[in-house]
């Protein structure tokens, strides 16, 4: 009798944890995104993008992104600067073969909302801030960010030269409940 | 001679663009991107026929400063100018939704060098008009 007591007990209480814990929605990742960057010299996008993605607006504490990018899918439009950026001497394609970025906290931030997280490019990871909307039409939605990357503080390329420091990055990722 | 050597201009940069365009062709078979989006039939033709019709002119102008040199001086200018040209296929810079823009000098070098070619095969026969 003390048995089952103990174990109705044990049972009640995880039902009870389980009802109250909130799990943000998962978004699938459409096909049509667009993962862009620009500079002075050199801009481009990249072309495989993918991770889960939890967002609920209502509910930032427990919506989180881990997404990563494939190094070797970049794209300048160039033949020549491809096989440049991918060398040892920029993102050092075969060693560090993926972008990745998992997010720790988002809050709102206006009408927009801000993610803080860890990014990690070329084996170097930092903590990094991204500005981003979420446009919602039922159950598609759409995230918008733009930022800044200085290239020098993930040991991309050498510091000054003809690319300029500060690379512009724009994403526009549309997902699907 | 202006008029043959336009006509001379003409003649060989169709020919200098049907060879392009037959490459293209055999180059999307075997390799399975022509940038056909990129290098349109109208711009091969196009290009190819400017660039002979400006030799043409080129020519007429080189004769009469060279005289009888101007053939030996001319073809060699013709060959290095279009030698320097295959630059510019490796810096273009292609829509982004060109997958692979790295096959594209592969494509677009020969094609610079067709007009001097069809030019040297053709001149022989103009060459007691010109």
């Amino acid at each position: 009798m003390k048995k089952l007591t103990i174990f109705s007990v044990t049972l009640l209480l995880i039902a009870a944890v389980f009802a109250f814990t909130v799990v943000s929605p998962v978004w699938k990742i459409g096909d049509k995104y667009n993962i862009s960057f620009s500079s002075n010299e050199a801009g481009g996008i990249f072309k495989t993008f993918k991770g889960s993605i939890s967002f609920d607006e209502q509910n930032l504490a427990t919506s989180n992104f881990n997404v990563t990018v494939d190094v070797a899918s970049i794209n300048t439009g160039n033949g020549l600067q491809n096989k440049h950026a991918k060398s040892d001497e920029w993102f050092d394609a075969a060693k560090y073969p993926v972008i990745h970025y998992v997010s720790r906290k988002i809050v709102k931030a206006g009408n927009a909302y801000q993610v803080t997280g860890d990014l990690e490019i070329h084996g170097v990871k930092k903590e990094f801030t991204i500005p981003f909307t979420f446009k919602r039409t039922g159950n598609t939605a759409t995230f918008n960010g733009t930022f800044n990357v200085n290239r020098n503080d993930f040991h991309i390329g050498k510091p000054g030269g003809d690319v300029s420091d500060i690379i512009k990055v724009e994403v526009a990722v549309p997902v699907t409940k | 001679m202006l008029k043959k050597l336009l006509l001379l201009g003409v003649i060989s940069g169709l020919l200098a663009g049907i060879a392009s365009i037959v490459y293209q062709r055999v180059y999307a078979a075997s390799l399975g991107e022509g940038f056909t989006e990129t290098i349109t039939v109208a711009k091969i033709l196009g290009g190819s026929v400017a660039g002979t019709l400006i030799a043409a002119l080129g020519y007429a102008l080189l004769s009469k400063v060279l005289k009888s040199n101007t053939e030996p001086v001319f073809n060699l200018l013709f060959a290095i100018l279009s030698f320097v040209t295959i630059l510019a296929p490796f810096a273009a810079k292609l829509p982004m939704t060109i997958e692979a823009p790295e096959l594209f000098p592969g494509l677009a070098i020969p094609m610079h060098l067709f007009p001097a070619m069809a030019w040297f095969t053709l001149k022989p026969l103009f060459a007691k008009s010109v």
